[in-house]
Order: C-alpha cells, then structure tokens, then sequence
C-alpha cells in the first residue's frame, strides 16, 4: 500500500513539472508571424534598426528554447517572457509604421513635385527661346536632354508607385538638378543670342 | 536541537544569499554592441559571408551563456563564456578593419569610375554639341547625367552597392548615346574616306588652276566654305549645315548635307533666305548609292532621294534641311563672284586630325563638375 501511494505521489509530482514545462508553441508561432508581418509591412525599409531588434530577439528567443530543450526540468517562463515582450514590441512597431511609411511617402512626393517643376520651368524656357542665328542647334540638343528629363520622372512615379520612396527622392533631386542645368543652359543661350543680335 | 537549527541556517544562508552571485562577463554586452554596430556599418553589405560566421559564433556564445544562467547559481561559471565572447569581440574587431578596407575599396573604386562616367559623358556631350545629333542621343546623356548625379548622392551618403548599381546604368546610357553617335563619328576617323575627300578636293583646286576659274569647297568638319580662285585660296566663310549635317545625305528629309562633286545649275536673287546658289544634288553617284540603298533594304520603297540643295543665307550657324547656309553679307559677296558651272565639292574633312575624329579628346576641367 505505502509502495503504491509513493508511485502516485511520484506520478502527480512527475505531471506536475512534465505540466508545468510545456512549450509555448502557439506564442512561439503568433509571435513568430506577427514579427514577420510587421517586416513584410516595409519595417526594414522604413526603420531598418527597428527590424534588427525584432529579428534578434527572435533569435534570442531561439537560443532561450535550445536551452530549455537541452533540459531535464524544463522551464519556459522566461521563453513566454521574452515572446510577450517581443509581441508587444512588434505591435508598438506595427503601430508607428503606418506614420513612418506616409512620412517617406510625402518626401518622395514632395521631391518628384520639385523635380516636375524644374523640368516645368526649363520647358518654358526652351519655348521661349527663339531658333535664331547662333541658339538653333543649342535649343535642338537641350530639347533632346528635356526628354531625357521626362522619361527620368517618368521612372521616379514608377519608384513612388512601388512604394520604394528612397530611391525615388534620390532619383527626383537628380532629376531637378539636370532640369536646372538645362533651364541655365536655355538661359545661356538666349544670352548668346541676345549678344549675337547687339554685334 | 539548536545545532540542528545552526546548521540548516547556515544552509540556508549558503543556498540563498550569502554565497556571491557570479556577474555576467561585460565581454557579453560589448560584443552585443559591437555586432549591431558593424551591421549598422553596412557588414551585412560588404562582407556577408565572415559577418555571418561572426553572427553564426555569436549566437553559439549566446547560447552558451544561456545554459550557463539557465544553472543554480552556485553553479555558473562564466570563465568559458568570457573567453567565448572575447573571442567574438576579436573577431568583430578584425572584421571592423576589414570593413574599412572594403569600404575604402569601394569608395575609390566609385569615384575612379563616377569621374570615368563623367568625362566620358562630357565627351559625347561635346560631341553632340559639335555634330547636332538631334534629340535621341542627348536624351540618353541626359538619363546618363541623372544616373551620375544619383552616384554622386549615393557616393556622400557611403551606399557604395547602391552607387555601383547606379553607375552600370549611367555606363548603359552612355553606351546607348555613344551608339547612335558612332555611325556618323567613324567616318571622320576613317583613312580611306578622308582620302577620298581629299582625292575630291585635290581635283576641284586642279581644275580651278588648270581652268583659271573659281570654284568652291565646303568642309564639313570645319564648317567652311572655301573659295578658290585660279587654284589658290581666296576666300574663307563660316557656314551652317543640316540638321544632320555631318552625315551625307542619302534620301529626302534625312537633313544630311550631301557629299560629292557638284556644280552650280541655279543661281536665285529671290530666295527666302536672302539669295541662294542652286547646285545639282542629286547627281549620278548619288542616285547610283540611292538605288544601292534601297537595294539592301536601307531605305524605304517610298522613299525618294530629295533635291533643292543650295548654299543661301540666312546665317552661318543655323540648322538647315541640308543646305549650306552663310551670313547673308558674306553670301551677297559670293553670289556676284561665282557663275552657274561653278565646280562645289563638298567633303566631310580633308585632314585625318579634324574636329569630329579629335572631338573625344578634351577632359571636362572647365565645367566645374
């Protein structure tokens, strides 16, 4: 009877600690998904060191589980720990990527605006200026350099559209520097033309 | 009794307080440090394979610690980890170095080639400028001036991947301009076509000579008219060509200027440009390169082979459709010189240094670039 109650004893403390160190493979997974939402939403283009400290503490996370798994009595309050912590980080991250991305957006707007009027205003210029003695084949060129500028903010849309904002003001603030190198160059011409008709 | 309750309180004294806590090694939190500073320095970029073995050791370390503080405390040891992470730290410290090289590898290759890029633009944009290539070549300089001007943004903020990526696509348009300007260039470097140019030049000045006449030679290169009187050089004038001047006209609207031996048919005191001097393109070589062309499917079945090539004013730097145009007093001066039957040879160049073989020499020094 005594051998019989220490075995029950035995098998209760045993279901007790077997209970008590049971994986949290759903906080693993949701945890898991809700980072690698939070990354598919552009968290790595728009806040790149926001995404690394997601990604290490998943890995943190993972070496925290080998442990465990290399373990008699295992524990994983601390694993559960770090998953609601790393939960809550990537919803805190969630939340402001919305700000960050609209904020990248407006950027790239504002620098294709500016760039479009730079091209705006050497097309002007470039109406303006008379095909006389002395600008005809300097207006022909520089027509042929504001398609180029055309066909250039054309590709900045193209960036806008596919939400990859960067690389789109660094293509637009180019852009507006060769519009306004070739509204200098319409001036120039125009001024070589007005000293042509004072000879 | 008391003995027994001495002994399980010193017991309990040893188990929970009184033996001191081993500190984790501060090698732990500076290798942490050290590995988010060379991902912010752009590892992951230029030296993927040995970060990732760093990374790779590093996580190992950190998995080891963990099982050193997943222990009782009485039994962590952190002497291993401390010698584990120091080693990272070497590790990461050597491969800061090696970042630096690379990153100073790639800087100077960037700029060696942004100012490759540039010179190279700058050539073909003279060029351009020189010959009047029209629009398409100047739309691909300028798509190449922009793929520059991002390289140089890039190039300052040390995205040295991004530059390079940026420079293959200024090195496409130039190579795209540099194509369409090609065709037209060549034939100013060409020995055997400038012989021939000179062959024709050589035989105009003879005839004056031999005749006693004028006559006169239009080089294209040198955008001059030159007037010859009894074989010798008497005049000297600037003019304008086609819009496509430099090539030799095969078809109508092609705006080349043709090349070849022509004579005055036709002189007009009317013209809508001042006067003008009529000279009789197409002649029979003409047609015989016309026929030629259409031949080997060049030109179209519709096309025809153009005429009404004249030397007339209206000023000696506009673009014409393919005619020679002069400033209109320097054109009233030739119009009373020259009779109809004048001899009018035109050529592209008549010395193999000309302006358009030797247009790829210049550096863009004085652009402020």
């Amino acid at each position: 009877m005594k051998k019989v109650r220490l075995v029950l004893v035995g098998l209760v403390v045993l279901a007790f600690l077997v209970g008590c160190a049971s994986k949290p493979t759903k906080e693993i997974e949701d945890t898991t998904a809700a980072v690698k939402a939070v990354i598919a939403e552009g968290l790595d283009k728009y806040a790149p060191e926001d995404a690394k400290k997601l990604n290490d503490a998943l890995a943190a996370i993972d070496a925290e589980l080998k442990v465990q798994d290399g373990k008699t009595f295992k524990s994983f309050d601390k694993t559960k720990q770090m998953l609601a912590d790393l939960s809550k980080m990537a919803a805190e991250m969630k939340a402001a990527l919305p700000a960050k991305k609209e904020a990248a957006k407006q950027a790239a707007v504002a620098a294709v605006e500016a760039a479009k009027a730079a091209a705006e205003e050497a097309k002007k210029l470039l109406a303006k200026a008379p095909k006389g003695k002395g600008t005809a084949a300097d207006i022909e060129a520089l027509k042929g350099d504001v398609k180029g500028v055309d066909d250039a903010l054309v590709e900045v849309q193209g960036l806008i559209d596919k939400e990859d904002y960067a690389a789109a003001v660094t293509k637009a603030n180019a852009v507006k520097e060769k519009a306004a190198a070739v509204a200098a160059q319409v001036t120039q011409a125009l001024e070589k033309q007005k000293a042509g008709k004072k000879k | 009794m008391k003995r027994t309750v001495l002994a399980v309180a010193i017991l309990c004294l040893f188990l929970t307080g009184c033996v001191k806590e081993e500190p984790v090694p501060p090698e732990v939190s500076l290798a942490e440090k050290q590995e988010f500073n060379l991902w912010r320095a752009g590892a992951p970029l230029y030296l993927k394979e040995p970060f990732s073995r760093y990374r790779e050791a590093l996580l190992k370390s950190k998995g080891d610690l963990a099982r050193v503080n997943a222990q009782f405390r009485w039994f962590r040891n952190y002497k291993s980890i401390q010698a584990e992470f120091a080693q990272v730290i070497k590790e990461g410290d050597e491969l800061f170095k090696q970042l630096e090289i690379e990153k100073q590898k790639r800087a100077s290759m960037v700029l060696e080639q942004m100012k490759s890029l540039r010179e190279n633009h700058y050539r073909l944009e003279k060029m351009t400028l020189v010959i009047h290539l029209g629009q398409l070549s100047r739309s691909y300089l300028a798509r190449a001036e922009v793929a520059l001007n991002e390289v140089q943004t890039l190039y300052k903020g040390e995205q040295y991947p991004a530059s390079e990526e940026k420079l293959k696509e200024a090195e496409a348009y130039l190579a795209k301009a540099e194509t369409a300007i090609a065709p037209v260039l060549n034939r100013y470097k060409d020995t055997s076509q400038i012989a021939k140019w000179k062959r024709w030049a050589t035989e105009t000045i003879e005839e004056s000579r031999e005749k006693d006449t004028y006559c006169i030679l239009i080089v294209k290169a040198n955008k001059k008219l030159l007037l010859y009187k009894d074989g010798s050089l008497s005049k000297s004038y600037p003019v304008g060509l086609g819009h496509n001047g430099w090539s030799d006209k095969l078809r109508a609207k092609d705006n080349a200027t043709p090349e070849g031996k022509y004579r005055i048919i036709r002189k007009n005191p009317a013209s809508r440009y001042h006067r003008a001097l009529l000279i009789n393109y197409p002649n029979d070589e003409d047609w015989r390169e016309f026929y030629r062309a259409k031949k080997r499917g060049l030109l179209p079945e519709t096309a025809g082979i153009g005429g009404s090539i004249e030397i007339h004013g209206g000023g000696d730097e506009g673009l014409t459709y393919g005619c020679i145009s002069l400033d209109n007093n320097q054109l009233e001066e030739l119009y009373h010189v020259v009779d109809v039957g004048t001899p009018v040879t035109i050529v592209g160049a008549v010395d193999e240094r000309n302006s358009l073989s030797s247009a790829g020499t210049a550096t863009p020094s004085k652009r402020g670039k």
